[in-house]
């Protein structure tokens, strides 16, 4: 067999070495070749430079490391450094002289209960984003929070985590949260603010609310965080039963709105819909993002999960959308559409499905527009694909397409009789139904207008921030004469309400919420708050005429009230297993209205007209409220991998015709607004469409300034562009008619997708079901290949790892996990953008093959294979890397010198060196959210994944000290923990049960770049899809 | 005439041994240096800010190590006892004593007392007491006869090459579990033998990859 495709000279063989550059287009291999013809020629592609412009990345990319990776930081020259270098290295002796100061030992006073220094403690709490709840378990050490996982009890994510609940810890001991308590003097003169107390606020509020009673609290208003806190619940009705005329509205920008009025269009009731993706066998997301790590998705996420597991399980997900989503990556099939072309391709699959589902036939959907024919063709494969599935297929639409078209998706997935079975309807368990500013701000402007308004109490997350620009909230805000705003951070509302109040995190309150389907769970706080937080049920019972109660008591006396007899007992329960029996909603099945939803359909769709912008919620930030979580910022977008800013989003075929490239900045107007943005071509996005993520541009923070500094210098730029500035109140999702100029600027984006470059080889596989049946592509990447060393028996555990490409949907959430549990830190977009020296130990690449327009994705994780035969070591020349008794590449932090040889030699690219001093200098505060068990490296040494052996030693400890082996699924790495699709899998090959040696021997089973002899222990599974033949 | 008198040829060879010579012996002496109790700061009494006297508590009172150090055998941890451990005799015992005043404001008013560490391994070792005490190793085979210590010190150098002689043949170190805070124990008969099979029942597998200490 001809080594030919092997980039590497082999010796003896005229033909490869006349090719040792790697290949990087798209072209069959020449027909010379004896390569086993799989029908398998596909070449992976990591950024558009590297498809369209493949010798100009080459050359850009050839070396490691881009030009001046290795400068000097400024301010030194070079005689300057080798004359410091020379005093340095003669005083170095000396350091051995000066004595080590005595470390002083603070035991406790009085040992708190089951309190072990030095060992772990777990608590199950949850947290709600925008009132849909997620159970989490929680590990403290010493009296303090230091990492967040799922709750495996927990019946919806099962113990899996998103990236936002993974940054619950570093948001907790974010130095920039609110710390004190702020009144303005006057709400018209901003400049004069006067540090007050919430003692003081309470008691003005006892004091008024006896006044307020009078008219029945005509003059109250409170614009609340969507919750579904059931005690939060009750003290709202205390609320409105001693102020009848008050009124709450709940805000959040991004929300379920439209899906909650398609239920009522389509049912006639408020519902919210969740899905069971492991019954679906057929999947259709209309500009749906079904895998994105919400608390609502993590259950269909799992499901998802387990149906790509085996090729057997395999079901088929198409993907109807005009953005690149972390959904439509992982689909088997994708169909580019504008946002507003969605409504009327889910007409036409309404009507072709009425010809042969009975239930639909009654409706009547005029697409109102022409379809292509691309678009008819999906259409007739699909509704035939679904009619053959009934209650076993799935209609899902995104939550920025407009009621109608969830109503319709509604309609088919009832027809179809999947409502009780893959798509679970559930009541609206938020206190208010509806979220969306529409809602609320046109009474309460009226109100305020009016004067009728005397206080305004705002728990939302920044609504003058989180809003579109077309309303004025801040004006709205400041009219009233008493505005309370509890939020995280003194942000742009704080600084127009009269008074603030610092939020307490959700890891230091006392509370209670709800998961999608009902389940509830007791929030229970981890550490006491650090600052001088409120919780926003302690603002709400100010509001009472009851004497004052800790928020604990509080919670007890609701929980009691409901429970009765034996309450004390369940109490207990409920906070060690992190949940409340009996909480769950049955989903519902209401029947169809057949019609209203005709009505609705008989008015004939908007057609949108040039170009189209789409408001959606970023994977990093959300709606903004994360901004300045560093990991989050840190983390790289899973599509396109950008980190520390957003960009406008659009097609490379968009881009070439404007004329614009990446980084270009272009000015995008709308609404009659304009806001310049950088462009960042994404393949597989439609065309006439700009993404353009929420979250950014707040004038608050200074752009890119992590917490702690980087060398104490704020980074240059990062934090991107406000696109609420562009988004109007009648057309949240998204609009169309956007006007798109090249304002001839460029802006530096810090993307990471061309860093450390597998440099063209094949890496990451992925067949269709009919391909991988008749020859899987990964034959030649596993099995022994012949060696020279003796091989090395291994006795006792071999620690293996086994990751899943068919499961991983890029979501990252295992990136923040990997950081928060082994002290990562954090280095700024300056570093990453110039220097590529992101410090995460694993990293997610993303490659795409094929048309730029319509790509295939395959996400891979990839982090420190633990190779057997590991090229890392043997170069290392102070023996800092060696390979255990047990097949763990390990690093020693303290023997190493700083020549980064081994990195040098890592074919994978996954050593990180701290080239400067990251982690010195850092805040008391920021030094909380350190993991003790891991040591936290200093500048000038490398570091690498390591299989989590922190996690590895405490369970073989406490294995031993109990005189039994290690069980099967004891030990579990941070990333497979956090992983919500159970992509990631980890144990040992000694053990014939191990699921992990179920997956080493997995027919889709290959090591990455295997025919380099490196015998990784992390083992693939090659991505296999199952698209419809008749749309290939 | 020769242009290098014979002296030099002397001058030239010496200086050569001198060059090489010089930093091999300045590191070899650097290396023995810390190698030293100058250097593992070993046999120095700590003074602590209360004297507190093993000798008394645990000879004279025949308070056993686990009744202070209580985490030993469960966390990495052995455990500087809470001042309510303190409290617990002295609230009682000695309760208006002045030597024991630091004691008693440290409870009443809730501020810890701020003991001087002895045995400090640096920051990147981890050590976990309770593999160690669970397999056989003895307090007094690490810390020394603490029971005759007015102030503890440290006798064991704690050099890396030090734990590592054990970890590569621990059985003369190896004692029977009840026996662990014993400082007079013996073994019955050649510490080998009885190590060899304390080891075989204690399923003693010392390890010696880098990740069991450096993580």
């Amino acid at each position: 067999m001809s080594d030919s495709r092997f980039p590497l000279p082999v010796l003896g063989d005229e033909k490869s070495s006349a090719s040792v550059e790697p290949e990087v287009v798209s072209a069959p291999q020449s027909e010379a070749t004896t390569v086993p013809d799989h029908g398998y020629h596909k070449s992976y592609w990591r950024s558009l430079e590297q498809k369209l412009n493949p010798e100009k990345y080459k050359s850009l990319n050839a070396r490691e490391f881009p030009p001046n990776y290795f400068d000097v930081p400024k301010g030194v020259d070079r005689r300057e450094f080798i004359g410091l270098l020379g005093a340095s290295m003669a005083l170095a002796g000396l350091t051995a002289c000066s004595e080590k100061p005595v470390e002083p030992i603070l035991a406790y006073t009085k040992n708190p209960e089951h309190m072990v220094v030095g060992d772990p403690l777990h608590y199950a709490t949850a947290w709600s984003l925008r009132g849909v709840g997620t159970g989490l378990l929680v590990t403290a050490r010493e009296g303090r929070p230091v990492k967040v996982e799922g709750n495996p009890e927990h019946p919806v994510n099962k113990g899996s985590t998103g990236a936002y609940d993974q940054a619950l810890t570093i948001s907790l001991y974010d130095p920039k949260r609110g710390q004190h308590v702020r009144r303005t003097a006057s709400a018209t003169k901003p400049g004069d603010i006067v540090t007050a107390s919430w003692r003081t606020l309470r008691e003005q509020l006892v004091t008024q609310g006896a006044e307020w009673a009078k008219d029945g609290g005509e003059g109250l208003r409170f614009l609340m965080e969507p919750s579904s806190s059931p005690s939060g619940g009750d003290l709202r009705e205390k609320v409105l039963k001693r102020f009848p005329k008050a009124k709450f509205y709940a805000h959040a920008q991004l929300n379920h709105d439209n899906a909650i009025q398609g239920a009522e269009l389509a049912f006639g009731t408020a519902l919210h819909p969740s899905y069971a993706l492991e019954d679906a066998d057929v999947v259709v997301a209309l500009d749906a993002d079904l895998l994105e790590p919400l608390p609502e998705n993590l259950g269909a996420t799992r499901g998802w999960g387990e149906r790509r597991s085996e090729l057997s399980k395999l079901n088929r997900v198409y993907a109807i959308e005009s953005r690149l989503s972390i959904t439509g990556a992982s689909a088997d099939q994708r169909l580019r559409l504008k946002p507003s072309e969605i409504e009327g391709f889910a007409r036409a699959l309404l009507a072709e499905l009425g010809g042969s589902v009975a239930g639909l036939n009654g409706l009547s959907a005029q697409p109102g527009r022409t379809l292509s024919d691309t678009e008819q063709k999906w259409v007739k494969a699909i509704a035939r694909d679904l009619a053959g599935k009934p209650s076993r297929s799935l209609v899902a639409v995104g939550e920025t397409q407009p009621p109608v078209v969830h109503a319709i998706a509604y309609a088919i997935n009832s027809a179809l009789g999947n409502v009780g079975t893959t798509l679970q309807l559930h009541p609206v368990l938020t206190h208010e139904k509806y979220s969306s500013v529409g809602t609320w701000y046109p009474e309460l402007k009226e109100d305020v207008d009016a004067g009728k308004v005397k206080a305004l109490v705002i728990t939302a997350w920044n609504p003058v921030y989180a809003s579109p620009f077309d309303l004025d909230v801040a004006g709205l805000i400041k009219k009233v004469p008493l505005s309370i705003y509890l939020g995280s951070h003194d942000d742009e509302t704080a600084k127009v309400a009269t008074w603030y109040l610092p939020a307490q995190h959700t890891l230091e309150t006392w509370g209670d919420t709800r998961a999608v389907d009902g389940t509830a769970s007791i929030i229970q706080p981890l550490i006491r708050p650090l600052f001088d937080g409120q919780s926003e049920h302690d603002l709400l019972s100010a509001f009472l005429d009851a004497p004052e109660q800790t928020a604990y008591d509080r919670l007890r006396a609701f929980w009691s009230g409901k429970v009765g007899l034996g309450f004390d007992a369940k109490w207990e329960t409920w906070l060690s297993t992190g949940l409340i029996d009996g909480q769950t909603v049955p989903a519902q099945r209401p029947a169809l209205n057949a019609r209203g939803l005709s009505q609705a359909l008989a008015t004939a769709p908007a057609q949108g007209s040039g170009v189209e912008l789409a408001f959606v919620p970023d994977y990093r930030v959300f709606d903004g409220r994360f901004a300045n979580v560093t990991w989050l910022q840190e983390m790289p977008d899973p599509i396109t991998k950008l980190t520390w800013d957003n960009a406008a989003m659009m097609s490379p075929g968009m881009a070439k015709k404007l004329g614009v490239d990446r980084e270009s900045v272009i000015a995008i107007s709308v609404n009659g607004q304009t806001l310049e943005a950088p462009v960042l071509p994404v393949p597989g996005y439609a065309d006439d469409f700009i993404a353009l993520p929420v979250g950014y541009g707040r004038e608050l923070f200074p752009s890119g300034l992590p917490l702690g500094g980087v060398l104490g210098n704020p980074v240059n730029g990062g934090t991107g562009f406000n696109a609420y500035a562009l988004q109007t109140s009648a057309a949240l999702g998204f609009v169309s008619g956007a006007q798109v100029k090249a304002a001839g600027k460029t802006y530096d984006l810090a993307l990471t997708q061309d860093h450390w470059t597998m440099e063209g080889r094949e890496v990451s596989f992925s067949q269709t079901l009919a391909e991988f049946k008749k020859e899987p592509a990964v034959e030649e990447s596993r099995g022994p290949l012949p060696t020279l060393l003796a091989p090395v028996v291994y006795e006792g555990y071999q620690w293996a790892m086994g990751v899943d490409t068919n499961r991983c949907t890029g979501c990252s959430a295992c990136v923040v996990a990997c950081v928060a549990e082994n002290n990562i830190p954090v280095v700024g977009k300056h570093q990453i953008h110039r220097f590529n020296r992101e410090m995460h130990w694993m990293r997610i690449d993303r490659y795409f093959a094929g048309d730029e327009n319509e790509p295939e994705v395959i996400n891979q994780p990839m982090m420190c294979q633990h190779c057997e035969a590991a090229p890392c070591e043997y170069v290392c020349p102070v023996n800092a890397t060696t390979t255990s008794d047990e097949g763990l590449n390990e690093m020693v932090y303290n023997r190493c010198i700083g020549t980064r040889y081994c990195s040098n030699n890592c074919p994978y690219k996954v050593r990180r060196f701290n080239y400067l001093h990251w982690n010195g200098e850092k805040p008391a505060l920021e030094q909380m959210a350190m993991n003790p068990d891991v040591t936290v490296r200093a500048r000038g040494v490398m570091e690498k994944c390591t299989y989590c052996v922190q996690r590895i030693e405490r369970t073989r400890i406490k294995a031993r000290t109990e005189g039994r082996p290690i069980k099967e699924g004891e030990i579990v790495t941070a990333c497979q923990q956090a992983c919500p699709t159970h992509a990631i899998s980890f144990g040992t090959l000694s053990d014939q049960n191990s699921e992990t040696l179920a997956w080493h021997k997995d027919e889709r089973r290959y090591d990455v770049l295997h025919e380099l002899n490196t015998r990784p222990r992390t083992a693939y599974l090659m991505r296999v899809t199952n698209p419809n033949p008749e749309l290939a | 005439m020769a242009l290098f008198n014979r002296w030099t040829n002397t001058v030239s060879r010496l200086s050569v041994v001198v060059l090489f010579g010089t930093p091999v012996v300045l590191i070899s002496l650097l290396m023995l240096w810390v190698r030293t109790p100058y250097g593992t700061k070993q046999y120095r009494e700590v003074l602590q800010p209360i004297q507190f006297d093993h000798r008394h508590h645990v000879s004279d009172e025949g308070i056993e190590c686990r009744y202070c150090h209580t985490t030993v055998d469960k966390s990495p941890s052995a455990g500087i006892p809470s001042t309510t451990v303190c409290m617990s005799c002295h609230a009682q015992i000695w309760s208006k004593s002045p030597y024991l005043q630091m004691v008693r404001e440290a409870y009443f008013t809730d501020r810890p007392i701020q003991w001087r560490r002895v045995h400090n391994l640096p920051d990147y070792v981890y050590f976990n007491h309770s593999i160690h005490v669970n397999k056989g190793v003895g307090c007094v085979t690490c810390h020394g006869r603490v029971d005759e210590m007015p102030a503890v010190n440290q006798v064991a150098p704690l050099t890396m090459g030090w734990c590592v002689e054990c970890h590569r043949h621990p059985e003369p170190n190896l004692r029977p579990l009840e026996y662990i805070t014993s400082m007079t124990w013996k073994p019955n008969g050649d510490p080998e033998t009885v190590g060899a099979e304390l080891a075989k029942k204690y399923n003693v597998h010392t390890r010696t990859s880098c990740t069991t200490c450096h993580r």
